[in-house]
Formats: structure tokens, sequence, C-alpha cells
């Protein structure tokens, strides 16, 4: 198994699909719940497992373009197939998922086999008949989007009309029709004249989830910027601007790297959104651009070793960071496997681990805490004892259960809400 | 030394960095300017691996090149503000500029360190070891190597010397000298800099020429010599300096032309030639 770079689950949370370091997209989808097998609550299988993108070569600039799935996308489900996104650095590709449960028997011009018939032989006419056979998962591209980025892509988002969707790399986001394919928009830019000026890079983008004039864009200096498609072609100019201003308490040499922002997400009902940067995850009211309404701490203690996470490049780790469906919880991982999770009314909050050793199956998972300083108690982990080697970058919630799915490095790994 | 996991072997340089880092989170001790002094030290050794490697991650760069920047402006308003440098005075030998002048400070480092301690023993005490290797890692190697990588990197602003240099009698006519050479550095910089960035401006541009300029790649090559009608004489073959720099001059009275737009034109080529021989001059 490689290491999963991606976990999303779709608009309805029966399918979960993630993409991984070789380009392969497993989907994963819910069994149903049956009355004859209780316990086993809709749990997910393997449904569909295909190769989405190679590894390619740029022959003009001698470049190899890797095949990792950076974003999966789900669009809502029209039909019985499924559609999703799936993009590495360079080209986004749109699959089709599709079920194959009958077989047509009995055609007149070709055998069971495929063979042609024999003309001569054929001496009445047949209607062919359906007749059910094992079902088969088939994955199929339907477009593929390329040439439009010279930089990596980062972030895809469809758009609430179903017919949009955009693309963000470090300097430039594009809109698209998922019909066409020879060409996008280029809707933002941001690239200097002189690129010896560059001090800023566009870290992702999302939509809005209901207003499809409205997108998001968040930048390595910890500022977002909201955009309105209809004020202009070319959204250079934003809307709205937020950044929290500095707290010149905590400045450090590593101020700016620590505030740029890895993973900006909206709330399901529109109103907020969330962004993750290397130590907090902020929760921001789109009304108010002067700061967060919410901060919370994800891992404070490393914030005395940043030294020593800059020089083992840990401190570009890009974290990702979810909602769950009614917008009263977030989450979003960190080291030695651990996760967090965030209640918003009640500001509680937890860390669990996604391991093997510590989770058993139906166990119940077990509060990790990490020790800051003095006495280590019982269970406790010290600072100095995690594993930054397992990071927790891609977690995702289903969209109306308390459902999560964890990937852990090159395992996934998916809790349920206790049965009672 | 943080995570966990079985202890792989490090090179020395990277065991260096990695107990130096760990000697900044852990000590509170530490001086302020020892403490930039290291991280522009990682800095820089980031931006110099990244530029050795076919497509750089343009996020990261812009983040390390940004740290040095704050860092680089922050020591120069120090230094405006106190003249007298506040570095430990370790005399510059000569040992600390050869070798420094090009760019890697990983490849020289190691043997910086071991030249500095042999001259720079006496002059501090080894009471604190994290101390003494970061003081020999800092000062006047680190002031040459970062204005040598800063100026690949296309960060030149004015032309006052670097930091941390001690004004020694041998060091007061060298100023002019670095100063000029500076100035033709900027020129030829301006020309076609192989800066981090325009690294990424020619190889991550897509391969079906949408984005590409065809005149960017070809920006850094001098085509002046054939843009102009006027009959120049090709260049000389490197000579001894004496003759070579009087040969250009000997060639031109044989071009008879009153014209102002003749003499305009040898002006500039005289001034490029002046500038390709402090070159061969300067190696």
């Amino acid at each position: 198994a490689d290491i999963i770079s991606t976990v999303e689950f779709n608009y309805s949370g029966d399918l979960l699909a993630t993409g991984d370091k070789g380009g392969r997209v497993v989907i994963f989808q819910r069994e149903q719940e049956s009355k004859s097998r209780p316990h086993s609550r809709g749990e997910y299988n393997v449904y569909s497992t295909f190769q989405s993108h190679e590894p390619e070569f740029d022959y003009l600039k001698s470049l190899e373009i890797e095949e990792k799935i950076n974003k999966i996308r789900w669009l809502p489900q029209q039909n019985a197939a499924h559609f999703l996104l799936s993009t590495n650095d360079k080209t986004i590709k749109l699959w089709k998922i599709s079920e194959r449960d009958k077989r047509a028997e009995g055609y007149n011009l070709k055998d069971e086999d495929g063979r042609l018939r024999d003309p001569f032989r054929i001496t009445a006419l047949r209607v062919p008949i359906l007749k059910p056979m094992d079902l088969m998962v088939e994955a199929s591209p339907r477009r593929i989007f390329a040439n439009a980025h010279t930089y990596h892509i980062n972030s895809i988002s469809v758009n609430s009309d179903h017919e949009t969707y955009l693309s963000a790399d470090d300097l430039r986001i594009n809109l698209w029709h998922l019909e066409i394919t020879d060409r996008s928009f280029n809707i933002v830019d941001i690239k200097p004249a002189n690129m010896e000026e560059l001090t800023e890079v566009i870290t992702a983008a999302e939509f809005h989830p209901h207003h499809c004039n409205v997108f998001v864009y968040s930048s390595s200096k910890g500022t977002i910027r909201l955009c309105d498609m209809r004020s202009s072609a070319l959204c250079d100019r934003h809307s709205k601007f937020f950044e929290e201003p500095e707290d010149p308490s905590s400045r450090s040499f590593f101020s700016e790297i620590i505030s740029s922002i890895s993973d900006v997400k909206f709330s399901h009902s529109g109103r907020y959104m969330m962004t993750r940067d290397y130590l907090s995850v902020k929760v921001w009211d789109l009304n108010m651009e002067n700061r967060p309404v919410e901060t919370y701490q994800v891992h404070e203690y490393l914030r005395s070793k940043l030294c020593s996470l800059y020089e083992n490049d840990c401190i570009f780790d890009k974290f990702e960071c979810c909602w769950n469906g009614s917008d009263s919880a977030i989450m979003t991982g960190s080291y030695n496997n651990f996760f967090r999770m965030f209640d918003r009314n009640t500001r509680r909050d937890i860390t669990l681990e996604a391991s093997r050793e510590s989770s058993k199956p139906r166990a119940i998972l077990k509060p990790r805490k990490v020790c800051t300083g003095g006495k280590r108690k019982k269970d406790e982990i010290s600072v100095d004892s995690l594993d930054f080697n397992k990071k927790i970058l891609h977690t995702a919630w289903h969209p109306m259960e308390n459902i999560i799915a964890v990937a852990a490095t090159n395992n996934l790994y998916i809790f349920q809400d206790k049965i009672n | 030394m943080l995570g966990r996991g079985l202890k792989r072997k490090l090179s020395d340089y990277e065991e260096n960095m990695a107990g130096l880092s760990s000697a900044f989170d852990s000590s509170r001790n530490l001086p302020y300017p020892l403490k930039r002094q290291l991280v522009l030290n990682m800095c820089l050794t980031k931006l110099q691996t990244y530029k050795m490697l076919v497509e750089p991650n343009l996020h990261r760069s812009v983040l390390i090149a940004n740290t040095v920047r704050q860092i680089q402006e922050e020591m120069r308003q120090e230094s405006n503000q106190q003249p007298v440098n506040v570095c430990p005075g370790i005399t510059p030998s000569s040992h600390s500029y050869t070798g420094m002048e090009s760019s890697g400070i990983s490849l020289q480092l190691p043997s910086g360190i071991s030249q500095q301690e042999s001259n720079c023993c006496d002059l501090r005490s080894v009471e604190d070891p994290i101390e003494n290797s970061l003081l020999i890692v800092s000062d006047d190697d680190m002031s040459s190597a970062i204005s040598s990588i800063l100026k690949d990197l296309d960060f030149v602003e004015d032309i006052s010397p670097p930091t941390c240099l001690v004004p020694t009698g041998d060091d007061q006519p060298k100023f002019p000298e670095n100063t000029s050479l500076k100035l033709e550095d900027d020129r030829q910089d301006l020309k076609g800099a192989e800066c981090v960035f325009g690294s990424f401006e020619i190889s991550n541009s897509t391969s079906y020429l949408k984005d590409l300029a065809i005149d960017d790649i070809f920006e850094d090559i001098d085509t002046s010599m054939y843009d102009s009608d006027f009959c120049c004489p090709p260049l000389m073959p490197p000579r001894p300096p004496s003759l070579a720099t009087e040969e250009p001059l000997k060639t031109f009275p044989s071009c008879n032309s009153s014209s102002a737009s003749n003499i305009q034109i040898c002006r500039t080529d005289l001034s490029e030639l002046d500038h390709i021989m402090e070159i061969l001059v300067g190696s």
C-alpha cells in the first residue's frame, strides 16, 4: 500500500475515496445495514480501485511529473453513476464510476463468447435478455483537463452550480467548465512581473458552498482573500481580506513560516470558514475580516521546538482540517499519529491516536495526552518522544453522521460513534 | 534529538546542524545575534540545496527567502545604528575568504570551521562549546557567504559593505574595489540572473509555450555584438592584464570614423570590454 495523499467522502457519505502517492484511487462503499448482521453497522469495504494518474516525463524541461494524487473532489450525484475529480500536480481528470450488474444475452449477430455468428446460420430474430451478473464496478476517465498550470496544483473545488470548478496552483487559479477541456479561464494571477519580487504564494482555494460567484484562497503569509467573480473577470482585487494582526509577544524567526495556511474549508452553512496553519486552527466569520472568531491550539507544545522542526523540514508539513456535518466540531491531524477534535460549543477537545496497537476493531479509542513539561504522568507522552515521521495530514468527516476517516501514512482508519 | 526510531548515520555537517538547532530550542542563554545567525545559516543552506534540485518547491523557497530577507533587514538596521561591529573580534584572515566567495556553504563550512578554529581559539575562551561552535560558523565567513548567495538570489540591495567586518587597515583599500566589483556583478546579474525564482520561470512554464516568452530563454545571451553595424574588432584572447587593457584602445583608432554614433558605440563597447577585463583580472 502506498502513502495516502487525500481522503474525501462523497455528498451522501456512502462512498469514501482515497488517493495515494502512486496515482491510485481506492473507493470504499458503506455496507447497507441489514437486520441479519446488526453489528456490521455500515462498514466500509473496497468498492473500486483504479489507476488515476501515471508518472509523466516532460521532455522539454527534463522534469518528471509526479503521479501522486493531490486532491479528490466528488461531484454531486445526478444519476446512477458517480463522478469525481482527481488531480496530480499538473492534470485534472474527471472519472465516472459506474456499476454493472446485468449482462445482455442472446445477441443476434454475436455468439455468447463474442464471436461473430455466421450470417447464414441466423434464421430468426430474437430480443436480447438482461441477466444478472456479479457486480462489476468500472471507472472510466471522461474528461482530462491538462496543460493549464505552470506550477503545482494544490487545490480543486467544485462549484455549487455543479457545472464549473476551480483549480489552484502556487500562483494562479483557473476556472473550468466540466464539459470543456480545451479552455479554462484564469481568475486569479499573483505572479509578479519580476519573479524576484515574489513573496507570497497561493496555498489553498475553495468555492463557497452556496454562492456560486464566491470563492476564497489562502496564502503563505497567513491571509485569506475572498473574491467575487461578478466584480471582474480577473479577480486580482479581493472583496474581503482576512488577516489576524500578529501577536508581538510570540514573534520569532519562524513566525511567517508557521503562519502559512495549509488548508481552508468553508463550513457547511457557508457562514464560517476554517483555516489551518502550523500550530493552530482558526474559525473565521465571513463578516469579520480583522480576526478569527475562534482559535484552537493543535500542538502548542511544538512552539518551543520550531528550530528543530525547521531543520528537519517538518515545519513545512501541510495539515488539512475538516468540519463535521452540523459544523459543531472540527478535526485536524498532528504528529505521532495523533489527531485532534474540537467541539465548538462546549470548547472541549480531545486527542486520539490512529494506530494498530492502540485500536482493536470495535474497541473504544482512549484519549491521549502530550506532557509538556515537568513530571510525566502515566499514559502521557513527552514531546521529545513524539514520532515526527508519523503525521496525520489528511482527515475527513462523514457529511451527516459521526464517522471519520483518518489517513496515517499508508493506512486508512475509519472510526464511528459508539453504538449503544 | 527529536523522533523515535533507529539511529541513522548522519554526516558530520548534519549532526552539527541538528545539534545546533536542538541547542537553539533548549537553551535560553543563547544570545540573540547567535540565534539569528544560526537561523540564517540554516535558511541559506536550504536555499542552496533547493537550487541544486531540478524542480525546487516554490512555496518553501518563498518562505525561506522571506525569512532571510527579514533577518538581513534586521542586521542591516542594527549595523546602521551601531557602526562598531558587535560580533566577537575575530580578525579576518586570508583563510576566511578562500573558498567562501563561490556558492555552497554546505560544502565549505566544515573546512571553514577547522581553519577558523585554529585562528581564533586563543581569541575566545572555550567555556561554552555550543556557543563556540556557533561563533565559528558566524561572522566574517558567513557574511561573505551570505553576500555571494544573496547575489545569486538577486537580492542585492545597496553598496554597503557586508556586516560584521572588522575594519582593519587591510580592509580600507578593499572597500572601493568591493564596491566596483559589486556594481559590475549587479549589471551581470541584471542581464540574466539565475536566481531561485528565475529558475522557476524557465523550468516550470508549460511546455506548450502558453506562458513562455521565447525571449526569456535567450535573455542572457549577449547579442549586442551582432546587433551593431559598426565593425567592432573581436575580443582579444586573454593576455597579461597590462597588455590586454591597452589592446582595445589601440585597435579603435583603426576604425576612422568621425560620426558621433560610432564614437558612442566605441564607448559602450569600451565599457563592456572593461567589464570583461575586470572579470578576467578579478578571477
